[in-house]
């Protein structure tokens, strides 16, 4: 991967990574306009309800798998950059991507851990 | 929740997002006090909301510029280290700190906010000296130039001073993880005067790191249940559908009158929210 198809995947991923978490968003919020049902409260982040909800279908659960495509999108842009500057041997922004992406995660250890 | 709650915080956003993109200002500083204002949400709530919708809104606007070849993506990535590092601490410092000491945290970047755009309404036209790379920036090849449409030609410019504007970042990215808004006018002052990139470079350098920075803040907001879906829902699609309007808009409209009226807006808004904060201390 040269630079260039770096930067077309990069901004292929922030579009569709944005427009997946806006039909999600849509679709839960127009769910939740429908029934009213409000019955997995917001703010529970374990592990477990992300992955399983309760139920999965629950307007607040499709919501948050929305927020988590939208918040994944960036991460996902440096995690291929951080490939891209490898397959390069670019090493220094090997390096810098590859510690961005350490803050990242450190972020969801704090955030979902 | 109320339907028509939720619609007025859609509205409130779309008005947010729309004026973020006509004036070139993230549209977080506007909606955070509306929210908190208009429908009574806690500053912490508005705050986990905006910075949501700023991780959507930066996406969208980094993904055209990174495709128009003006962002410098390697300055992007460098400085990168020292927002998303500021962004962690600033939400973590969010998480407990008073809603008191968040709304005059708040009021004085709205303040700031003001100043910057009456800066900016009055230097248009001032010239631009390209400056060479130092030592660092030399080392690490964070010079760079693009194609420029409106004066049809190709511009270079190095990357001066690059360890202050790295230090400046990272404030940015404090700033940003506390109050829940991109910092684009921390970062793009800081890339232009103290680096001397070029303004739409900065411009486009700053919305491409946003994305990032916001994301890992929002994961602390997220985790502490400071992000309401059903009102997060509403202002992310509200921020990007007003944006998009904005953007289409601003291509058309020159607005200094606009701009005008805009800088009394944050200043209202940033004395109310001092009044509000200070009385609450």
């Amino acid at each position: 991967m040269n630079v260039r198809q770096l930067e077309l995947f990069v901004s292929n991923v922030l579009r569709f990574g944005v427009m997946a978490s806006g039909i999600l968003i849509m679709f839960g919020l127009g769910l939740y306009m429908v029934t009213g049902d409000i019955s997995c409260p917001t703010g529970d982040s374990s592990l477990q309800w992300i992955l399983y909800g309760d139920p999965f279908f629950a307007p607040s659960h499709i919501l948050f798998l929305g927020f988590l495509t939208l918040v994944a999108t960036p991460l996902l842009r440096v995690a291929a950059s951080t490939l891209a500057y490898v397959v390069e041997k670019d090493w220094a922004y090997a390096a810098i991507t590859g510690f961005v992406l350490t803050v990242l995660l450190i972020g969801i250890v704090l955030g979902l851990g | 929740m109320t339907p028509q709650f939720i619609l007025a915080a859609l509205f409130i956003a779309l008005t947010s997002g729309f004026l973020g993109a006509l004036l070139g200002l993230g549209g977080g500083v506007v909606m955070v006090p509306l929210l908190v204002f208009l429908l009574d949400i806690p500053i912490h709530i508005a705050a986990g909301a905006s910075i949501v919708a700023v991780v959507a809104t930066s996406s969208v606007s980094a993904s055209v510029y990174v495709r128009d070849e003006i962002t410098n993506m390697r300055l992007g990535m460098f400085l990168e280290m020292a927002t998303t590092l500021g962004a962690i601490t600033g939400a973590s410092i969010m998480v407990g700190v008073s809603e008191s000491i968040l709304e005059t945290v708040f009021a004085l970047s709205l303040l700031y906010a003001a100043v910057i755009m009456w800066y900016q309404l009055r230097s248009t036209g001032r010239s631009w000296i390209p400056k060479e790379n130092d030592w660092l920036a030399n080392k690490l090849n964070l010079g760079s130039s693009y194609y420029d449409s409106a004066r049809d030609e190709n511009i270079d410019y190095g990357v001066s001073r690059s360890l202050p504007t790295f230090l400046v970042s990272y404030i940015a990215g404090i700033i940003s993880g506390l109050l829940g808004i991109g910092g684009g006018g921390i970062k793009v002052p800081a890339m232009n005067v103290v680096s001397s990139v070029p303004m739409k470079a900065a411009v486009a350098t700053s919305n491409f790191m946003i994305g990032v920075t916001a994301a890992a803040s929002a994961l602390v907001y997220i985790r502490n249940g400071f992000c309401d879906g059903f009102i997060t829902a509403p202002v992310v699609l509200g921020t990007l559908a007003g944006s998009f309007i904005g953007a289409k808009v601003a291509i058309k409209l020159r607005g200094v009158v606009l701009k005008k009226v805009f800088i009394v807006i944050l200043l209202v808004l940033g004395i109310r929210m001092l009044a509000s904060g200070v009385a609450g201390l």
